[in-house]
């Protein structure tokens, strides 16, 4: 070949070697670290500080008015919001957009809020060489008296070996809801209990078939408002062990309540916002739910659509004689990144957003013991609902049960591939509750934890 | 083209039996794909004319009420102050801007593979295969490293340049020269004294109308429909509008039912606001079939 | 009318006749240079954008934590539960997928090329198109109410398949089969205009020549016009086999869709994207990034040797 040709792949080669060289360059730079002391001020690895400097917030669309009250109060702070999905529906943008600057070293938020409500389980972990992206917030960063001034167990998914990794930004604990007008016209009372939920179905589907009382078609349905309402270790955490337990007596009693109801029709597979249930809304005589069930189905034009005063709310269910928990269905939760350059302003930007009563909750019940009281207050006003609204859900808010694990993945996810197409196809769930176990178990392992 | 004079007879009632039945099945198949094709997109903008309530309920094609769509125009350009116009307004800029910068490199090494040789053809040819065939999730990873290091995540320029990368579009160009510009031609142009950037402009681009309309609006559409570099690269208020839609759902109590909050969007809106993302590729590629699809019956290959 | 003293003396631009070729065609230089100032911009990018990556997924499959790890890597992810039922799950789809669209575009194709009918045609292959702007994230919506029979506007076609419900149509057995035909919805229409800007670049001397032949358009179709297509047709085999194998949209588009009934570990893609972003394990997903891509690699050669992709007229 003539020299020409010779040349072109020495050309070819040198471009390729400069430019690989320059690639390793830049990756290698992204691993380069500052101090590696732990900041004794505040318990963590603490970049270098610019009191100045603006703080960028990621947060969904719901919270934009509560991020723009706290601008409005402090005009001082510069605050950059970049309004993203808050990684609702499984999408971890959260996840997703950290493990990336993790691994460029860079590019980190100074503040996120996630609707999810179990991110602490990788937040606080270091990764790859990386310091933990959540700041922890109990080791001198936030003071103890406000830590000491959410609703009891509000702190609980976030908080990993005694360490709180962020704010809780709203509760959604499940109480009863009830059709006062239905109820009366039927001579019936409200149930206090599972056994006179159970029993109550019983009736309606001797002498009022088509009314009913629920639905177990949501993946949240199941596995918050009934199983962890009913206490049932289906979904435990200890340390870094993950078990289920389906056979336990708890799990057994919801497992054998479900399938009765979706037997005997009181319980229906169709999803709280599907056509069918809102086609038959008024034969809906009762339904155990969460706070914002109040907003989404019943005051909802689209939905339920309730006149005032025709739905009320009344304490959660529990079992005869044991203890009065509920359940959670949500709430989201606030971050700080222990990468910030100005975490003076996050601490105020922390507190506020979640006690302030013009922004704390946004929308919902507020973590928050002091705002949600405000809010409560507000709501019972309009006298909108019957029976004790602010009573129930405060006594709602404060006994969630704690023995609900929190781990880096959803218990929807197994409900929704196992239990929901096995109900589709007529089973029962004693059926294949030993596979959605099993599935739990599973997803566990893959998620790095040991089972137990 | 002897023809036998008894199948010449034949010919004629049997052609024109099986002509007409080929016809009719020609055109029942055309019709069945024209349904399938087009009953969803029928669904999907009567939709708007519908509420929430409506559009669970109502027979998938009756029609609402226009004070209904009102409504749902309403509630999606007021969404967040109007964010729909500046998602679609990002959109076009990196899908232009990246367009621009796809046929600049594309269309000449298109040609350059198809008609020309020089050594690293063939490794280029198989390089980008290889490369096609890299599932995308490899490469999201490596594509951000580099990008972080020369600080360019979070401005247009990172989605623009890596959506300049258009493998397809240069094997596109690449088949098409290769298939319809003959040696012959160029070397004509050659012997009359041409150099070899003008062969390039004066002869091939002239021909080349087809296949750069056909890049152009691939490429287009490939970048407007981009999901995920643009969520990782550039979000908030500089996002384009896929990712945009994606937030809008998170405000759905249909897809986020454990944080319904003070944003709540409708199901309908979430339709309306999916036609006016796709309406600007349709109206493209209606105005530019003409392009995309004239072959290039002026001879010149043949004897 | 050229002989060798010529073509010595003229050594540029010009193309020796076939009979009198005494020695090997050397490559042009005036060609060449241009060909390689051409194909620099584009190389560039390729280089940034697709080798340098590549080889970084290449670096990290072999790798943990910047340590050489032999194929621990690949061991892990064989060894985890969801990799065999996705492998499955994409072997199936990618039968069903590849085989129809194939079959029917060329088909679609060649129908609507020979209506006569111009401003039938055009309309025609405007609606074919019209899906394929909706690809991903903006079509979650659209599969909630088209593929849950309570709602669909094809209520009558899920019914008679026996579903009952939106669970019912997508329910494991039938999953691939509706991804399909998803994928087909949106990805024809696009495919469909290239064919058709293929077969129009068949000269109508050929098509002429082949009527007075007495060819009928079945005829015509297989024996002139599907050749012709061999490129573009092996060009769109490999194309739909890379984005088959690669299976990520559509399942997760389901995925949200269904809330979750359709799993986020479906298709392999799928399980790369949770290894990186849920396990914060890049390692894992690039390893199963190079599984599929080997994959898909055997399965084109295939298609690129039997098509002459890479041969030129």
């Amino acid at each position: 070949m003539s020299s020409q040709h010779r040349r072109q792949p020495t050309r070819t080669t040198r471009l390729l070697a400069a430019t690989a060289s320059l690639a390793v360059a830049g990756l290698l730079a992204g691993c380069a670290g500052g101090s590696t002391e732990v900041n004794s001020d505040y318990g963590f690895v603490t970049a270098e500080q610019d009191p100045s400097s603006t703080i960028t917030v990621w947060a969904d669309a719901s919270r934009q008015p509560s991020v723009e009250a706290f601008e409005a109060a402090n005009p001082d702070i510069k605050v950059e919001l970049v309004v993203d999905d808050g990684s609702a529906g499984g999408s971890a943008t959260f996840q997703t957009k950290i493990s990336l600057a993790d691994q460029a070293g860079e590019g980190w938020p100074d503040v996120v809020f996630s609707t999810q409500n179990n991110d602490a389980s990788w937040a606080s972990k270091e990764t790859n060489g990386v310091q933990a992206f959540a700041a922890p917030l109990n080791k001198g960063f936030l003071e103890d008296d406000f830590l000491d001034g959410f609703t009891p167990g509000a702190l609980d998914p976030l908080t990993v070996d005694g360490t709180i990794y962020g704010l809780r930004n709203d509760l959604a604990p499940v109480l009863f809801w009830y059709n006062k007008p239905l109820l009366d016209e039927f001579g019936y009372t409200v149930p206090t209990t599972w056994e006179e939920y159970q029993e109550l179905s019983d009736k309606l589907a001797a002498k009022h078939p088509g009314y009913f009382l629920g639905s177990v078609g949501d993946s949240f349905a199941g596995t918050y408002v009934y199983y962890w309402s009913g206490e049932a270790p289906i979904f435990t955490l200890d340390g870094d062990t993950f078990s289920s337990d389906v056979t336990d007596p708890n799990s057994v009693k919801v497992t054998e309540l479900l399938d009765h109801m979706v037997d005997n029709g009181t319980l229906i597979q169709d999803s709280v916002f599907s056509g069918e249930f809102v086609a038959n809304a008024d034969k809906l005589v009762g339904i155990p739910g969460p706070a914002w069930y109040a907003g989404a189905l019943f005051q909802n034009t689209e939905s339920v659509n309730a006149q005032p005063g025709q739905w009320g709310t009344s304490a959660p269910l529990y079992w005869d004689g044991e203890d009065k928990v509920t359940g959670n269905v949500g709430g989201g939760t606030w971050f700080a990144s222990s990468h910030s350059k100005n975490l003076d302003a996050v601490k105020t930007f922390m507190e506020f957003i979640t006690s302030d009563e013009a922004a704390a909750g946004s929308g919902g019940l507020p973590a928050y013991a002091s705002a949600a009281d405000a809010w409560l207050a507000k709501q019972a006003e309009s006298g909108f609902f019957d029976g004790d609204f602010e009573g129930s859900v405060s006594t709602a808010a404060s006994s969630v049960w704690d023995g609900w694990g929190f781990p880096n993945f959803s218990v929807e996810t197994a409900y929704a591939k196992v239990i929901v197409p096995a109900l589709a196809a007529g089973k029962s769930i004693a059926d294949v509750a030993e596979e959605w176990q099993t599935e739990m178990e599973n997803e566990a392992q893959v998620a790095g934890y040991k089972v137990g | 083209m002897s023809a036998n004079s008894s199948t010449d007879r034949r010919r004629p009632q049997q052609s024109r039996a099986s002509a007409w039945a080929g016809r009719i099945i020609a055109g029942l198949v055309i019709v069945f794909f024209v349904l399938f094709f087009v009953v969803p997109i029928i669904w999907l903008l009567i939709a708007p004319t519908k509420d929430g309530r409506e559009l669970l309920l109502s027979q998938p094609f009756a029609v609402g009420g226009w004070e209904q769509f009102a409504e749902n125009w309403d509630s999606l350009v007021s969404y967040q102050g109007g964010l729909i116009w500046t998602w679609l307004g990002n959109s076009a800029f990196y899908s232009l801007a990246a367009l621009v910068l796809t046929l600049v490199i594309s269309v000449p090494a298109g040609y350059a593979m198809a008609l020309t040789e020089f050594r690293g053809r063939r490794a280029l040819l198989s390089l980008t295969l290889v490369v096609m065939l890299i599932p995308s999730t490899a490469l999201v990873l490596p594509i951000f490293l580099e990008l972080s290091a020369v600080k360019l995540i979070g401005s247009p320029l990172s989605v623009i340049l890596p959506f300049s990368f258009f493998p397809f579009g240069v094997y596109l160009t690449y088949i098409y020269f290769s298939t319809t510009i003959s040696r012959d031609l160029l070397n004509a142009a050659r012997i009359d004294g041409a150099g070899e950037f003008r062969v390039f402009a004066q002869v091939a681009m002239p021909l080349a109308t087809p296949v750069v309309a056909l890049v152009g609006f691939f490429s287009f559409v490939a970048n407007w429909n981009n999901y995920f570099l643009p969520y990782v690269m550039v979000p908030g208020r500089k996002a384009p509008v896929q990712v945009g839609l994606a937030e809008m759902l998170s405000n759905v109590p249909q897809f986020n039912p454990t944080n319904v909050a003070s944003t709540m969007i409708s199901l309908p809106t979430l339709a309306l606001a999916t036609i006016v993302s796709v309406a600007p590729v349709l109206f493209i590629f209606l105005f530019s079939q003409r392009f995309l699809v004239s072959g290039m019956t002026a001879g010149g290959t043949k004897e | 009318m050229s002989n060798n003293t010529e073509l010595a003396a003229a050594p540029v631009g010009v193309r020796q006749p076939a009979g009198a070729r005494r020695r090997t065609r050397k490559p042009d230089s005036a060609q060449a240079r241009i060909g390689a100032i051409f194909s620099s911009g584009y190389a560039l990018f390729l280089l940034v954008f697709g080798i340098i990556p590549a080889v970084y997924a290449v670096y990290l499959a072999f790798t943990k934590n910047n340590a050489f790890a032999g194929v621990d890597n690949f061991i892990k992810i064989f060894s985890d539960f969801r990799f065999l039922p996705a492998v499955g799950h994409v072997a199936i789809y990618v039968g069903v997928w590849v085989f129809s669209l194939i079959i029917l575009v060329v088909l679609l194709a060649v129908i609507v090329h020979a209506v006569r009918v111009r401003w039938l045609s055009t309309s025609v292959r405007f609606l074919f198109y019209i899906p394929g702007a909706l690809a991903g994230a903006s079509s979650v919506m659209l599969w909630l109410f088209v593929l849950d029979p309570s709602v669909s506007p094809v209520s009558f076609l899920l019914h008679a398949l026996g579903n009952d419900s939106f669970v019912d149509t997508v329910r494991v057995d039938q999953l691939p089969f509706v991804l399909a035909i998803i994928a087909f919805w949106t990805g024809a229409g696009g495919w469909i205009v290239i064919m058709y800007g293929a077969l129009n670049n068949i000269s109508t001397d050929v098509m002429e020549a082949a009527r007075i032949d007495g060819a009928g358009p079945v005829a015509t179709a297989w024996y002139i016009q599907i050749p012709l297509l061999r490129k573009w047709i092996s060009y769109m085999s490999i194309m739909s086999l890379a984005a088959g194998t690669q299976l990520f949209v559509e399942p997760r588009v389901l995925s949200q869709a269904s809330k979750g009934v359709v799993p986020a570990d479906y298709s392999l893609n799928q399980l790369a994207f949770l290894y990186a972003f849920k396990q914060s394990d890049f390692n894992g997903s690039a390893a199963i990034s190079l599984v599929l891509l080997v994959v898909a690699l055997g399965l084109s050669a295939f298609f690129v040797f039997r098509g002459g992709l890479f041969e030129r007229e």
